[in-house]
């Protein structure tokens, strides 16, 4: 109930705040958020709730921009690596000790030369030399040429699944910094996809391991047994028996994303100021801790508000919705 | 569930962190000093001095950095050095002779000048040290100043065994020959480079030689350790009598500024240079300390730099918009205990810099007007109108740089030139600002080589100076009239007709506008009491040679320092202007 209650005063915090105050959250206000003595800025007043920032714009309505944008990647960030998360799980999970389909070879060599390619910066050769594969492996198959699609035995399951052991081998944030520094332009929707497309490794590991579990039920051998296809089970009968345990992963998530945010700005490959990010907050204010505190005691609570009150929400939904108690 | 335990854990430390931030203890007191009057000042103590940064070398063929140079020119005297507000004397020259043409300096040396190995220095030495450190395979940062001497040009591509402008002709008589008449001679000499070495120093540089010179310290062995301290100790036979006053001086490398701090207070350093802006507000705001310190200017200039050669920054009119749009005491006001407003392209105190020539001033109404005739008129009452595209902006991560840009930004708004800010490494900020057609408007610098305006106005702002990569000139602006101007004021010898040169200069950059001259810097250096003559130095950061110390107890000074030396590696990458 508490994390409800923190997670709810977040957003009305990020959405309602900015209504309290005529403060802009990008424009200076060179001559009230500055002490005329020191040239420093004025700490918390009437006017500037949370005192004014290193260049003298309200700290208070910055922050509620700031929660407004933690909020937006960590829930969008959270969608994006739940969905592919579940998808790869649940592929996998349904093909695990299947026996595999077999990949032309002109396929892989086409798209290892493609990437190749693109590394050394030639992305039009690139682009031709893969779809250049993928033809030759289409048309091998159609017309049956023996010699041709001939090729790599895998499995979906041992496929993807190595590929999330690789991705879970490096530590998440060091993942998301790597991928981060190497996007050019930061901005709020590259962040999204950088933490959202690095976020759903172990969403895939668990729902593998949960449709493992519910393949092998009588219900599913009775759908089959009746007909429906592979598509029908997957969405109709496996997805639905899912879905408790992937809204608790995805809540905690939130948590996670909104706090890799703030470490991406903090460590300033995130988005580009003048855009209010707590993690930036941060850290433009950490010079200045002792003669200005509220400038990091402002965005660090909000930090430890928004990643609490995930995380206790989580563990709020995965007791109600845990069917043993 | 595990996580959020975790969180919990992570939550309380947090909290912790926090509940200690808020309190800023009281500066400690300055320690007592001794009883010494001014008149009178006392030999002996070690000096320790604390910096943020490293050394990589003390040869005066290879050092070309701030806190190296300060430690070379206290090991090495030269012909010529500068006083503390940077004009040029003679130090081990006893008179300089200038031919009527002024394309021959004749330099007659002190006697009885002894280096730190006891030789004493004769004319072959001077020539043997300009060679030594003009050599081909020496690798001297600051080689290309010395190409007006006569044969040097030849020499550095080996075609010459030795420089054929530099004579020895006497005993204690040496003679540099130009090719041109060059008012910035004097200066360069006075830099540490052509600085006469020991006869161990060999024909070129090596990084195995023991420095040794005739200057006012001497290191012995062990006085170095590399990356964290160095110390020097007087030079007994130095040819100043009663100078140095100081038996030696410590300086100590990569300490974390903040850790330099607590030293200073504890005693530990004697005085301090590297103070972050919130601890030079609290030392100017205490009395007991504010009186003990002094403002050092920093001798840089910054401003914004408008490529000449794109879009839009190649309509003259939007440059001078830009230049009258940034409100430079919005600047100040980031950082108002460093920060001074000077919109002239060189900085207060250097020679050449004149505080009378009008300079490009904050004038909102006249920007819009700019804008308006450069053909983007811009309603500042609707938003709309101005450069209709929006303009990358390149800014590298140090609290500073990224508080301007966005001043900036807001500033630029206000006129219809929407400015996108990209913060990146110091690294990727130079490759992107110093290549040509890749950058637009960007922050710049420039800190003093020597202290002289040519090499402000010429570094930055000859057509010559244009490169393809790591170019100087990064407007890539050529106007030949000023090419014209700052030749003609290198060559000239009369300072009137020099300086006229250069307010003419100045004038027209001010209306051609390449950059928005906006500020330069100044640190707050503040030391104990019992440290005497410790002034800020125009060139060598601080005037140690006259420096003496006067302690009440010697139990003070005799603390361990550098055993204490720790934990400041982690910092050495910051910036200067970081602080």
């Amino acid at each position: 109930m508490l994390g409800a209650a923190l997670v709810l005063f977040l957003v009305a915090f990020a959405w309602l705040a900015p209504l309290l105050s005529s403060h802009d959250p990008m424009i200076s206000d060179f001559t009230n958020g500055v002490r005329p003595d020191t040239g420093t800025p004025v700490g918390p007043s009437s006017a500037f709730w949370f005192g004014a920032d290193r260049i003298f714009r309200d700290e208070f309505v910055r922050l509620a921009f700031g929660a407004r944008l933690s909020l937006l990647i960590g829930v969008s960030a959270t969608a994006i690596a739940s969905a592919l998360g579940a998808a790869v799980g649940i592929v996998a999970g349904y093909n695990e000790g299947r026996s595999g389909f077999v990949i032309p070879w002109p396929l892989p060599i086409a798209l290892a030369g493609g990437l190749a390619l693109a590394v050394g910066g030639h992305s039009t050769l690139a682009i031709v030399g893969s779809l250049f594969g993928i033809v030759i492996s289409v048309v091998a198959i159609k017309s049956q040429i023996r010699f041709l699609t001939a090729g790599v035995d895998m499995n979906f399951d041992i496929a993807l699944m190595r590929l999330v052991d690789i991705g879970l081998s490096f530590p998440f944030l060091l993942l998301v910094m790597a991928v981060g520094s190497a996007v050019d332009r930061t901005s709020v929707g590259s962040i999204l996809l950088v933490l959202g497309l690095t976020g759903w490794l172990g969403t895939a590991r668990l729902v593998r391991a949960k449709t493992m579990q519910i393949r092998s039920r009588d219900f599913i051998l009775a759908a089959r047994g009746l007909g429906a296809g592979t598509t029908r089970i997957l969405f109709r009968h496996i997805l639905p028996n899912i879905a408790g345990p992937l809204i608790v992963v995805s809540t905690v998530s939130v948590a996670q994303m909104i706090l890799a945010e703030s470490v991406l700005s903090y460590l300033g490959v995130g988005i580009s100021p003048p855009t209010p990010t707590w993690g930036h907050m941060l850290f433009e204010g950490q010079d200045y801790y002792a003669a200005a505190p509220w400038l990091v005691i402002a965005p660090g609570v909000a930090i430890l508000i928004a990643v609490f009150g995930f995380n206790l929400l989580g563990e709020g939904l995965r007791d109600a919705l845990d069917p043993r108690e | 569930m595990r996580s959020t335990h975790a969180s919990k854990l992570t939550g309380a430390a947090l909290l912790v962190l926090l509940s200690g931030t808020g309190c800023s203890d009281p500066l400690a007191d300055p320690l007592p000093h001794g009883n010494a009057s001014e008149a009178a000042p006392v030999r002996g103590g070690t000096l320790r001095l604390g910096n943020f940064g490293d050394i990589r070398t003390l040869d005066p063929a290879a050092s070309s950095d701030q806190l190296g140079d300060e430690a070379v020119q206290l090991l090495f005297s030269g012909l010529v050095d500068f006083d503390a507000k940077g004009a040029v004397f003679t130090d081990l020259a006893e008179k300089i002779d200038r031919s009527e043409d002024g394309l021959a300096y004749t330099f007659t040396l002190r006697t009885g000048v002894r280096f730190h190995d006891g030789d004493e220095l004769t004319a072959d030495d001077v020539k043997r040290s300009v060679e030594r450190s003009l050599h081909p395979d020496s690798p001297n940062p600051v080689g290309s100043f010395f190409e007006n001497i006569a044969g040097v040009i030849e020499y550095t591509q080996r075609k010459s065994e030795h420089i054929s402008g530099v004579t020895v002709d006497g005993r204690y008589v040496v003679t540099f020959h130009l090719l041109r008449s060059d008012a910035t001679f004097l200066p360069l000499l006075a830099l540490h480079a052509l600085r006469p070495v020991c006869k161990s120093g060999g024909d070129r540089y090596s990084d195995s030689w023991a420095p040794c010179g005739t200057g006012p310290f001497k290191l012995l062995p062990g006085g170095w350790d590399r990356g964290r301290s160095l110390t020097l100790v007087r030079h007994d036979a130095y040819f100043k009598p009663d100078m140095p006053r100081l038996d030696a001086v410590t300086f100590l490398y990569n300490v974390n500024i903040v850790t330099e701090r607590f030293k200073f207070e504890s005693g530990e350093i004697d005085a301090i240079r590297d103070l972050t802006q919130a601890d030079t507000v609290r030392f100017l705001a205490d009395p007991r300390w504010k009186a003990l310190g002094a403002y050092e200017p920093a001798r840089e200039i910054h401003g914004e730099s408008m490529n000449t050669e794109m879009a839009p920054f190649d309509n003259v009119e939007v440059r001078r918009a830009v230049a009258a749009a940034i409100d430079r005491d919005h600047l100040r006001l980031l950082r108002a205990a460093n920060v001074i407003v000077s919109a002239h392209p060189v900085p207060p105190d250097v020679p050449g810099f004149n505080a009378n020539v009008p300079t490009q001033t904050y004038d909102y109404q006249a920007a819009l007007e700019h804008m308006k005739r450069a053909g983007y008129p811009y309603d500042p009452k609707t938003g709309e109108g101005g450069y209709p595209h929006r303009i990358s902006y390149t800014a590298y991560k140090q609290g500073f740089s990224e508080f301007a840009a966005q001043a900036v930004q807001q500033d630029l708004a206000k006129i219809g030139i929407r400015i996108d800010i990209k913060i990146v490494s110091f690294a990727t900020y130079l490759s992107t600002t110093h290549r040509r057609h890749v950058s637009a408007i960007s922050p710049q610098g420039w800190s003093q080589d020597y202290p002289d305006a040519s090499d402000f106005y010429e570094s930055l702002f000859l057509s010559r100076s244009i490169n393809e990569e790591d170019t100087g000139n990064t407007s890539f602006y050529k106007n030949p009239e000023l090419d014209d101007l700052l030749d003609k004021a290198h060559h000239e010898l009369d300072p009137q007709k020099r300086q006229a040169s250069y307010d003419h200069a100045e004038a027209i950059l001010r209306d051609d506008a390449p950059w928005a001259f906006t500020h330069s810097y100044r640190w707050f250096d503040v030391h104990q009491p019992y440290v005497h003559g410790l002034a800020p130095h125009a060139t060598w950061v601080w005037d140690i040679q006259n420096t003496w110390l006067d302690r009440a107890t010697a139990a003070i000074s005799r603390r361990s320092v550098i055993s204490e030396v720790s934990f400041g590696s982690l910092f050495t990458t910051r910036e200067k202007s970081d602080r």
